[in-house]
């Protein structure tokens, strides 16, 4: 509180608009396409035209330009484009990218969007490696690949494997998670899960995919897009939506986050946390609130155990305690902090972060397929490795 | 000539990188330090931060650790590596901190600060990787 201008954008800007396509294995259709239809879900969500658009945020990993998008749409004048990365670190901070560009006089209604086809298309489950030299140019692959680490997968698993030896953390800590999430996709009709019963019987047998981690603690790989507009909280007013304000965001690193692509983070002295621990102290302060009074959250979950080291990270419980909280029901509906209401990238599907955003949206208009009553803060993280980004969406 | 590599082959020419490989070639275990204040630069990169200096150095360390973690893959995704196999965490003797991977055909019976040690392979003419494996009980 000693920061003034740290949260100088608190409930300043506000979300006016969501849309996505469907998710699906197989969209048939190109990332152009896909970006172009869930923006145009988002802008006739908000009540806006295309004409309404001056400023567009990408993912550094998506396909589609910024100019690409603004000629799909036929938005007349940009005055504001930006990208942010490293992949699904970066939703929270595109919507922040927007709230500063609005702040700032540099727009006025910013279009943030993230497509992939992730499973007809490039699958990011099948690593980098091809079959040339690997490594060089400061990814530092060269280090891993040869031994075979060629997945984000494999590095989960073995910083699970850690925590599982620091804490005791056990495989039906991480199946409380998978089996959650699924819950909540069954209630999604938009969730490519929708129909799947899991049950922590079928967690338990399923095959192992790199060990400690099983199939069900591996997010889905998805064919879709979504997209949100972010505008002034003054503007969103007069539109079609109820207002959800953005509370603050936040972006940050640790320190000796380590160089590279992904791998070198197992080099960090602790691997058995994430960025949410550095993340979460500014969020928190920017937004005057604390984990109790978060009402509900989205929690990035690229595999389960990102899940259960960030409601360690986020302060929902103490470090090493993440397996028995998660298990206790504390993530469910009746729990302490209900999470991924639409399923998460473990059944609802995976675009990379920027679902979750549209979740939070919907839990503070009230629309959610698994509403918390009466949620007044969703929290969103972002923060599976160095460095992180996340933020908290509110009632006006 | 026109057969398929049977093994991924590391680049080892990188600027920040190849002293590793070119000790590997050597048999030695080497880890970047900075040649001004000794602060170890690992991952490899040539700024130190402790002490503002890019003049750089090699050092050889014994090549043995222990298990700081590992995890078996059992789903293959890259057709140069047959599942089963088990990628270690290796936390170096001589340097705690400092860890590097390395790769265990099969699924082999391994703890958590478990001992390993390195020997080298020479995988192409010009690359020879340190190979970790489990050290005997």
């Amino acid at each position: 509180m000693t920061d003034p201008g740290s949260f100088s954008h608190r409930d300043k800007c506000a979300i006016a608009g969501i849309g996505a396509t469907d998710f699906s294995r197989n969209s048939g259709r190109s990332d152009l396409t896909l970006a172009t239809q869930a923006a145009l879900a988002a802008l006739d969500d908000a009540g806006l035209a295309a004409s309404d658009i001056d400023g567009i945020v990408r993912c550094d990993m998506d396909t589609v330009w910024h100019t690409d998008l603004a000629d799909s749409l036929g938005i007349p004048e940009l005055t504001y484009w930006a990208e942010v990365g490293p992949g699904g670190v970066a939703p929270p901070a595109m919507v922040g990218q927007a709230v500063g560009a609005i702040l700032s006089g540099q727009a006025t209604c910013v279009l943030v969007f993230r497509e992939l086809n992730g499973r007809s298309g490039r699958r990011y489950g099948l690593g980098r490696a091809g079959l040339g030299r690997v490594g060089g140019a400061g990814s530092y692959d060269e280090f891993f690949a040869p031994y075979g680490m060629v997945t984000p997968g494999q590095i989960f698993a073995t910083m699970a494997q850690r925590h599982m030896y620091e804490y005791g953390t056990q495989p039906e800590h991480l199946g409380a998670i998978a089996v959650t999430c699924r819950e909540r996709a069954n209630a999604n009709p938009r969730a490519q899960m929708h129909e799947r019963i899991l049950t922590m019987d079928d967690y338990l047998a399923s095959r192992f995919i790199s060990e400690p981690l099983r199939l069900f603690d591996f997010c889905l790989e998805t064919d879709g897009a979504a997209a949100v507009i972010v505008t002034s909280a003054d503007r969103a007013r007069d539109l079609r939506q109820r207002p959800v304000l953005i509370r603050a965001v936040a972006q940050a690193s640790i320190p000796n986050p380590q160089p590279g692509i992904q791998f070198p983070v197992l080099m960090r002295d602790c691997i058995t946390e994430l960025p949410g621990a550095a993340v979460s102290k500014t969020l928190y302060r920017r937004a005057g609130l604390g984990p109790d009074e978060i009402d509900v959250a989205q929690i990035y979950d690229c595999f389960t155990i990102t899940v259960l080291m960030q409601l360690e990270d986020w302060g929902f419980c103490k470090k090493g305690e993440g397996g028995p909280f998660a298990a206790s029901g504390a993530i469910g509906m009746d729990g302490a902090i209900p999470i991924n209401t639409a399923g998460g990238h473990l059944s609802e599907g995976y675009i990379h972060g920027m679902n979750g955003i549209l979740e939070g949206v919907r839990q503070i208009r009230g629309e959610s397929t698994s509403q918390v009553p009466g949620a007044q803060n969703c929290l969103i993280t972002a923060t599976p490795l160095p460095p992180g980004s996340a933020m908290i969406l509110g009632a006006a | 000539m026109g057969e398929p590599a049977e093994c991924l082959l590391p680049v080892v020419d990188d600027p920040d990188t190849g002293g590793f490989f070119a000790a590997a070639a050597d048999g030695t275990l080497a880890i970047l330090h900075c040649a001004t204040c000794g602060a170890v630069l690992h991952m490899p990169r040539a700024f130190c931060q402790t002490c503002g200096g890019f003049d750089t150095q090699w050092r050889a360390v014994a090549p043995r650790g222990t298990v700081y973690s590992y995890t078996v893959v059992t789903h293959q995704v890259h057709p140069l590596f047959p599942a089963p196999y088990t990628i270690v965490l290796v936390e170096l003797d001589a340097l705690p901190g400092v860890r590097l991977v390395g790769h265990l055909d099969g699924r082999p019976q391994i703890t958590i600060g478990q001992p390993v040690h390195a020997d080298f392979e020479r995988l192409a003419d010009d690359t020879v990787l340190p190979r970790w494996s489990l050290a005997v009980a």
